[in-house]
């Protein structure tokens, strides 16, 4: 049987340094977490969550900064406008689109990333993202 | 450029049942700048179906090519060798580029994976407007630049109708403009208002597809 995966892809600038916060307080990734860090959420592509459901990841979370504090402006909106994209395609599929997430934050939310890494594929509704359900 | 999309998953998979191995091979010309046939989606495309091949306990393995354009043969003959080695060919180009497939290798079974939806012009990144029929006898120089054949839905030659409204269009206000109301603004910019004057008369539209399929020869550049 083929051991659980989960992919976590993040923006460097955000999700990144809250990562490496998170790994200095001796926090380590389960075992079964993979993740992936990207200059900017916007070089997040559609592909590259497929792939990792490809490559049997069960759950992929994304993660860009907060609206309007983009570096490289709108990183946050591209990457929630392809999460919806890879949403429809899985449903087409026949998957579960919440399989696939998307957060925003801050470098300062190392705490919130241990609680939606921790919780990720998990059966209680932890990663309703206000914001995006605002937008839909 | 011709404008093509997708065609939903459950569509293609239906295709292909029962087949262990194919090919998806896209065009890098029209379809891979409308984001619908290029070398993206067929890696996406590719990925999505062995996903749901998995999911579904089935085998199938996927060859994965572009070619430069393939409503030219000469173009599909680097992937010759591969259509032959496949079960099926998913062809991720227009129509066009469907057909030359399938007219190339009598042998393969062709698919397509797109809908050749129409030729038109990007409006914005993720955005494509119509904006030309193909109908054989060019009107634009008369209309200021813009196709009434195109850009109005009752294709009216003498316009506006009654439909028009704030130059929005009645047929679907919230998206279409009037395409009279754009003609009226562009031949008066261009100073030319008093070509409005003249009565255009009924299209003969013997040019266009009335006659079947339209082929042309030019002598002068045939070997």
């Amino acid at each position: 049987m083929q051991a659980r995966k989960r992919v976590v892809m993040g923006c460097a600038r955000s999700a990144g340094v809250a990562m490496q916060k998170l790994l200095t307080t001796g926090w380590s990734l389960p075992d079964d977490v993979e993740w992936v860090e990207m200059p900017c959420a916007s070089a997040i592509d559609e592909l590259h969550m497929v792939r990792a459901f490809e490559s049997g990841a069960e759950y992929v979370l994304v993660l860009s900064c907060h609206q309007g504090a983009c570096r490289s402006l709108e990183g946050d909106q591209r990457l929630a406008n392809r999460v919806k994209a890879v949403q429809s395609l899985l449903a087409e599929i026949g998957i579960d689109p919440s399989a696939v997430a998307h957060q925003r934050m801050a470098p300062n939310m190392a705490s919130d990333l241990r609680a939606w890494i921790t919780s990720l594929g998990a059966p209680q509704p932890c990663l309703a993202n206000e914001q995006d359900a605002g937008e839909a | 450029m011709i404008v093509a999309e997708r065609k939903p998953l459950p569509e293609i998979i239906e295709s292909i049942a029962g087949v262990k191995r194919l090919m998806v091979v896209g065009c890098n010309t029209c379809v891979a700048v409308c984001l619908a046939g290029g070398e993206r989606e067929v890696a996406l495309l590719s990925s999505a179906l062995r996903i749901a091949a998995n999911k579904d306990g089935r085998e199938l393995e996927i060859v994965e090519r572009c070619v430069e354009r393939q409503c030219e043969e000469e173009y599909n003959r680097e992937v010759a060798a591969e259509v032959a080695d496949v079960e099926v060919v998913l062809s991720m180009a227009c129509g066009v580029g469907v057909q030359t497939m399938a007219q190339q290798f009598p042998n393969a079974i062709v698919y397509p994976a797109l809908n050749t939806t129409f030729m038109g012009q990007p409006d914005e990144l993720g955005s494509w407007s119509e904006r030309c029929l193909g109908c054989g006898n060019c009107v634009l120089a008369q209309f200021g630049g813009i196709c009434p054949i195109t850009r109005c839905a009752k294709n009216l030659l003498n316009g506006p109708c009654g439909g028009s409204a704030d130059g929005r269009c009645e047929v679907d206000p919230e998206h279409l403009e009037c395409a009279w109301q754009l003609i009226y603004d562009r031949l008066k910019a261009i100073g030319q208002l008093d070509r409005l004057m003249e009565i255009t008369p009924a299209k003969d539209w013997s040019p266009s597809r009335h006659g079947g399929p339209r082929q042309i020869v030019r002598e002068d550049v045939q070997a």
